[in-house]
């Protein structure tokens, strides 16, 4: 309920009014429509229907017109309230990113987060105003129903009790239904994406057979749940007619004995056909429940998400707001050296996590460093902690010759350029894609940046040069380019320590030795560290070790 | 778009039972709707008549629990038919891929968006829109014919107006067209600001640039909300004439009625009855109309779908690759050999190989060159992975270990054992696992497997235990040498490994080329000197004529 009373803004609230005016009409029109029929079939003189006939056309005319005015209004109501809370989200992410957000797959993280605010704020639309229309619907024919005849009244609200007794037991049964819906197609398009990524080399070893049997027990539970879901939506909508076939019986019950004494025919015509109006009109309460499920259950991943206490703290003490005008005019800090000085530095990601083993190295300015190890022995975690993205848990570390516990967030983070395995190509051109790393960088230092970064023929074969479209709805690039365009990005920050974390992981071989052969070559005038599961194609790094190596404890004394 | 497909039914038999259920339910639906009305009639009638209400009264609650019975099976019906249609799909689409050479399969993009959303966008297809179409079919029909009996006049003008809601849904929509989608296209782009950004939140925090998009995250989600609900406003604009067609409509037939029950020349019965009956013919099809629009991209994919599963997809190989039975006699030397052999890449300008003719005997085979010279393009087609442009390829069936060999997230033994078609009987099982443990020696890394908390049966993979990218490869080389292919296919087979470990694998190399044709990409010297026959490729020469 919270969920709803959050959603509920006045703006929205004034929408479901005006449905419930809506869906009013159409109940009143079914009504009086009865009652016009039948008090025409009395013969009377004709301009004693004139009033009804008036109500029927008002009614009608009401119900399509309302019903606009409700869905656009309620429509711009969810969309500004989208709009403010897309910010808030933002606003709520920023401290947490990256190190917050899992450890790969970062942009199906992000992805994910996103689709869950839109399905939270659909509720606005889906589940808060028709729950206001149809309430507003009930209680003016409860009591409409009441003046004409108190029974009448009564089985109306009988009928109400019914409805919110079953979207209540709905709600329950659905909320653990979807879940398990929605996982059982999460894993099943899991299994399609991989099978379909990773095809050739499926056929490549003869897998095609194990492929389709992961394939088809992935799917025997997604028709599993769905036939749950089908029963559980199946059984709310008999309820509903069973509901309306009751309360159609106990009309006519209360209304029979009443013909003649207390109402009138045309009443009575009016009052029976009441309930299947109204059933008629309260047919999109089991998708507003499901919708309501839906809500609450991205609503309740979006918490868990935003609710983390953020992995660094500033200098100041302060939770970090890691932007600042320190940087944002594009200079690099001249003030910080890129030397790195690491002493038994026990990292962990996440404090559920177990601490790694402590690390020491000391690296000098202008130094090139690859670690690999195998996946789980601590390179990205200690490649976070390098980053300023995770705090220390104990050691110390310097950046340029001060520890950064003693330095803002603003100049650690500013005097850092990371590339990672899934770089992000902003829907925007070449030139702003790259100009977000020096907001002030002029054509020519990004052409020799993209140069640096062995895009120097790739630049040459686009017509409009540093204008191309890039990201959604622009030119698609291969992984090379788009690993290689990521350097070149952190090669225009000009900042003086380059940390890499399996840039090229998802490369072929050919092509990652090229990048990283090219980003050996022109980055001397940098620190540059780099973490790999792969050992080939390090030959141009000053040093490479292995992650092992680094976590042997120092000799005593 | 046609309002159903019947493809659908010959490309996936599963569907044919719930669509035939869906449509008998239907019928029934309508019929038990029409039912309603006449019971509905009567009990009003006798009530007002204050004649006894139990037999009609009996008779409503009866055709009411029908309805209930109904539409909770159809429900239920639906959405089991909605997965198990779009399930047999995905499988269905992921068989015919996998029974394809790599360029005859739609770009990786493409494909995966229909393996995995397209697919499940069906199910609302199935599940929602169909009843919805059967409905919008039956209903209307029904109502129509027992109005002719009840009283054709009403009749009359019902068949008259009804047409006119498909008529003007179409009219709006033609006019709207060009509105409708400048706004969609609008809409869209902003709203894939939003996500954009987020996304990209990571490189933003990067560097320094995080806060300032909050802001414009705002604006841009305003000029959203503006477009979209100028876009909507259409649409809801054309809903609510549509509406308002249907009504008016029955009002016409309520107008008639009424003067007949007013000037006596109809009974009661007769005119609740049309007055009840006819708005059955109107709502189902402007159902149809919303339902169609939140299915469209069900109907959009399973049309793609149905596209890909159709015979001959894609182009036709300008020359079959010939494949050599395998054959019983192991003695008898297989014949590898490419002749005249080109391949281009689709949508690629260059050619990738050509023309080239090469023999590879039995034994270890090299093929070196420099990088970009179509090296693991050369072992792909050997492997039948992909079709040449032109030449001929006669291979026999081989076991490919490409740069990057799959390795699911289940267990060593699972790895090992992918591809290896029956399932183990458990008397086998501890022959099996020598085996594996054979294999496992022979490429240097049972070591480490015994060494893992649950040796072959350990979890691999993100949530288990992590390899190096040379154990990975030594993992791959293990399950070539189990397979029974008798050609092996390695690309780079020791470019992950460390020294110590190259000279043992390069001898694994030697030994299994002793009864086996075994082609190697590498750079190796080493295992350049050790083979019995060395093939150079070199990139192809960019045409002076293009």
């Amino acid at each position: 309920m919270s969920l709803i009373r959050d959603l509920s803004t006045p703006a929205l609230v004034r929408s479901g009014l005006i449905g419930g005016l809506a869906t009013t009409s159409g109940v009143a029109l079914t009504a009086t429509s009865g009652w016009l029929i039948v008090q025409a079939s009395t013969m009377p003189a004709i301009l004693t229907l004139l009033v009804a006939i008036v109500c029927v056309r008002t009614f009608g005319i009401a119900r399509p017109v309302l019903r606009y005015v409700e869905r656009v209004h309620s429509h711009d109501a969810a969309l500004a309230s989208l709009a403010e809370r897309r910010v808030r989200m933002y606003d709520a992410l920023v401290p947490l990113t990256p190190a917050r957000l899992g450890r790969r797959s970062r942009s199906d993280v992000l992805t994910s987060a996103v689709r869950d605010l839109d399905d939270v704020v659909d509720a606005q639309v889906r589940v808060v105003v028709p729950l206001i229309a149809a309430l507003t619907a009930a209680g003016v024919a409860i009591v409409a129903t009441a003046v004409l005849l108190p029974a009448a009244g009564l089985v109306v609200a009988g009928v109400v009790a019914s409805m919110v007794v079953s979207a209540a037991l709905a709600l329950r049964a659905e909320s653990s239904s979807q879940v398990a819906g929605l996982e059982a197609r999460a894993a099943a398009s899991r299994v399609g994406a991989l099978v379909t990524s990773n095809a050739t080399d499926l056929q490549a070893i003869d897998a095609e057979a194990d492929a389709l049997r992961w394939l088809a027990a992935a799917h025997s539970e997604v028709r599993r749940t769905a036939g749950t879901a089908g029963r559980i939506r199946g059984l709310g909508l008999a309820w509903q007619q069973l509901t309306t076939a009751a309360s159609t019986a106990g009309m006519a019950l209360v209304v029979a004995p009443a013909v003649g004494t207390t109402v009138s025919g045309p009443v009575a015509a009016l009052l029976i056909l009441t309930p299947l109006a109204l059933a008629d009109a309260t047919t999109t309460i089991p998708d507003a429940i499901g919708a309501w499920a839906r809500a609450r259950a991205a609503d309740g991943r979006l918490s868990e998400l935003l609710s983390q206490e953020p992995a660094v703290k500033d200098a100041t003490g302060a939770t970090s707001r890691d932007d600042g005008a320190a940087t944002d005019d594009g200079g690099p800090p001249a003030s910080l050296g890129g030397s790195v000085r690491v002493d038994q530095l026990v990292t962990r990601w996440h404090p559920s996590r177990p601490a790694l083993p402590a690390v020491t190295f000391d690296l000098a300015a202008g130094q090139h460093l690859a670690i690999t190890g195998a996946n789980g022995s601590g390179k990205s975690t200690l490649l976070a902690a390098l980053g300023r993205h995770i705090d220390p848990e104990d050691g110390t570390y310097l950046l340029g010759g001060t520890d950064v516990l003693d330095m803002p967030l603003v100049t650690a983070r500013g005097a850092i350029a990371l590339v990672d395995d899934e770089p992000h190509l902003f829907s925007s051109t070449l030139r702003e894609n790259l100009r977000l790393a020096r907001p002030a960088a002029t054509d020519e230092e990004i052409e020799a940046a993209l140069a640096d970064a062995g895009l120097q023929v790739w630049l040459a074969g686009l017509p409009e040069r540093l204008d191309t479209w890039l990201g959604s709805g622009g030119r698609g690039v291969s992984g090379g380019e788009r690993a290689r365009i990521a350097l070149a990005r952190a090669l225009l920050s000009g900042r003086p320590l380059l940390l890499l974390d399996e840039p090229v992981a998802h490369l072929d071989h050919a092509t990652a030795v090229a990048v990283i052969a090219d980003l050996t070559r022109t980055s001397t005038d940098r620190t540059v560290v780099m973490v790999s599961h792969r050992s080939d194609g390090l030959d141009g790094f000053d040093r490479v070790v292995d992650m092992t190596e680094l976590q042997e404890p120092r000799p005593p004394g | 778009m046609r309002p159903f497909d019947p493809r659908l039914l010959r490309a996936v038999p599963e569907s044919r039972r719930g669509v035939g259920a869906l449509a008998a339910l239907g019928v029934i639906a309508g019929s038990l709707a029409i039912a309603q009305a006449f019971t509905v009639t009567s009990l009003v009638v006798a009530v007002v008549g204050g004649m006894p209400v139990r037999p009609s009264l009996l008779a409503v609650v009866a055709v009411l629990t029908g309805r209930a019975l109904v539409s909770a099976t159809t429900e239920w019906v639906a959405a089991r038919a909605g997965a198990r249609v779009s399930t047999a799909l995905r499988e269905r689409l992921l068989a015919s891929w996998l029974t394809r050479p790599a360029d005859a399969r739609p770009a990786q993009a493409q494909a995966l968006t229909l393996a995995t959303t397209g697919a499940t966008t069906v199910e609302p297809y199935v599940a929602r829109y169909l009843p919805a179409l059967v409905a919008g079919v039956v209903l209307p029909v029904l109502a129509v014919g027992t109005l002719l009996l009840v009283d054709w006049v009403s009749a009359l003008v019902v068949v008259v107006t009804v047409p006119l809601l498909p008529l003007f849904a179409a009219l709006i929509g033609k006019a709207t067209e060009d509105a409708t989608a400048r706004r969609w296209k609008t809409s869209a782009s902003l709203a894939g600001h939003f996500l954009d950004v987020v996304r990209g939140l990571p490189t933003l925090v990067g560097y320094g640039r995080a806060q300032r998009q909050a802001r414009t995250i705002g604006e841009v989600s305003q000029r959203h909300r503006r477009a979209t609900v100028e876009t909507l406003r259409i649409a809801f604009l054309s809903s609510a004439a549509l509406e308002l067609l249907a009504t008016l409509s029955v009002a016409v037939v309520a107008v008639s009625v009424g003067i007949r029950l007013a000037n006596g020349s109809m009974a009661l019965h007769t005119g609740l009855l049309a007055i009840l009956i006819s708005p059955e013919a109107y709502w189902p099809i402007r159902r149809v109309g919303a339902e169609f629009h939140n299915a469209a991209d069900g109907a959009a994919a399973a049309d793609q779908i149905l596209a890909e599963l159709d015979p001959a997809p894609g182009p036709v190989p300008a020359s079959p690759t010939v494949r050599e039975t395998p054959r019983a006699a192991s003695t008898t030397p297989y014949r590898v050999r490419v002749e005249h052999l080109g391949y281009t890449y689709p949508g690629a300008e260059r050619p990738t190989l050509e023309d080239l003719t090469e023999d590879f005997p039995q034994g270890l085979t090299v093929i070196t060159g420099p990088s970009g010279a179509g090296k693991s393009t050369l072992l792909e087609i050997l492997a039948g992975l992909r079709h040449p442009t032109s030449g001929t390829v006669t291979a026999p069936h081989a076991h490919l270990v490409t740069q990057t060999p799959f390795l699911t997230a289940g267990t060593v033994r699972e790895n090992l054992t992918l591809g290896a078609s029956q399932p183990t009987d458990a008397e086998l099982d501890a022959a099996l696992d020598a085996a594996l443990d054979a294999a496992l020696d022979a490429v240097d890394i049972r070591a480490v497997v015994t060494a893992l908390p649950d040796k072959l049966d350990t979890q691999l993979g993100d949530a288990g235990f992590g390899l190096s990218a040379g154990q990975r490869a030594r993992l791959a080389l293990a399950r070539a040498l189990l397979a029974p292919a008798p050609m092996l296919l390695l690309d780079e087979p020791t470019a992950h490994l460390d020294e110590d470990s190259v000279a043992r694998v390069h001898a694994l190399i030697t030994t299994l080329a002793q009864d086996r044709v075994v082609v190697a990409v590498s750079h190796r010297a080493e295992l350049v000197a050790l083979a019995e026959h060395v093939v150079t490729v070199h990139p192809a020469p960019a045409k002076a004529s293009r």
